[in-house]
């Protein structure tokens, strides 16, 4: 691989160019063209600046996470997280375990209780009304041993069912934040290997 | 020392260099590479994180040779900033080190 300015600042270029404006990249660019400009002045060789600088991949990856995730937390989205957590775990190898893992486990933990409070939810109003025929004598199978408690234990079903769903949306909320906090976090303490030479 | 351990107190540093005169990108970089083996290439999207954080601004100065040189220069929060993560990083020496000191101790 060539270890030039020019090499330097295709490949930021190319891993950025989707992601930052083009006022932000250019911006960035800018930095690092002054960088090289200023080190050539003192005499040290492209080459020499290219390796102290470290692999352009690996600072392009850092800058797509954090922009991700700065985006995730001005907009909150599915989307936007998701786009989030995958830059980060970009990072290294190791955020399988510790970005991928704890993520998966909440999104089940979050689903899970959606689908028993969509559960009570829906179940609440059935053994209701099945508790009404069941005073009226109608169904010959009997559900509850006694109908009247059954009733109330309906209705306190479907309450719990509806505080489920409504919990589980400020569960996510919190969450959320939570989950950028951590990802600012891991990226501000995450590196990788140094110069490729 | 352990690479991840230095990127974590990275910020600290890049504050308080910054805390003592403004400079631009090249000199920060220098100023702490002479100290602390890094990926230099780095320093760049951190002073552009403390940026978007409100802790530093730039401006551009005319340079004896070649164009302007944008200059990092800290903000009043960047100030507070510095003062309380070098306290933060102080305690934190303080007790390591008391701890190190007194396992050698222990050991005798």
């Amino acid at each position: 691989m060539l270890q030039n300015e020019q090499e330097y600042i295709r490949i930021l270029t190319d891993r950025l160019s989707g992601t930052l404006a083009v006022e932000d990249l250019e911006d960035l660019l800018s930095d690092y063209r002054e960088h090289f400009r200023i080190g050539k002045a003192n005499g040290r060789s492209e080459a020499e600046l290219f390796c102290s600088l470290g692999s352009p991949d690996e600072a392009a990856r850092e800058i797509r996470a954090t922009h991700l995730v700065k985006k995730a937390e001005h907009t909150c989205s599915c989307g936007n997280i998701f786009h989030a957590i995958a830059a980060t775990l970009g990072l290294g190898l190791f955020n399988l375990v510790f970005v991928l893992a704890p993520f998966l486990v909440l999104v089940v933990l979050l689903l899970v209780v959606f689908l028993v409070g969509v559960a009570f939810t829906v179940f609440g109003p059935a053994a209701f009304v099945y508790a009404i025929l069941q005073i009226l004598g109608s169904p010959s199978f009997s559900i509850w041993l006694s109908p009247v408690a059954g009733l109330f234990f309906s209705v306190g079903m479907t309450a719990i069912g509806i505080l489920l769903v409504i919990g589980d949306f400020y569960l996510a909320r919190f969450f959320y934040h939570m989950g950028i906090r951590y990802l600012k976090w891991n990226i501000h303490m995450i590196t990788g290997t140094g110069c490729a030479q | 020392m352990n690479i991840q351990f230095k990127k974590g107190v990275l910020e600290i540093c890049v504050l308080s260099v910054l805390a003592h005169k403004d400079c631009y990108g090249y000199e920060l970089v220098n100023e702490i590479s002479k100290q602390i083996d890094i990926s230099e290439g780095t320093i760049y999207p951190l002073l552009r994180r403390l940026k978007d954080e409100g802790y530093v601004t730039t401006y551009l100065q005319e340079s004896v040779e070649g164009p302007p040189r944008k200059y990092y220069l800290l903000t009043e929060s960047g100030r507070k900033e510095e003062h309380e993560l070098k306290e933060e990083w102080m305690r934190f020496t303080t007790a390591v080190n008391a701890l190190l000191v007194g396992k050698n101790d222990a050991a005798e």
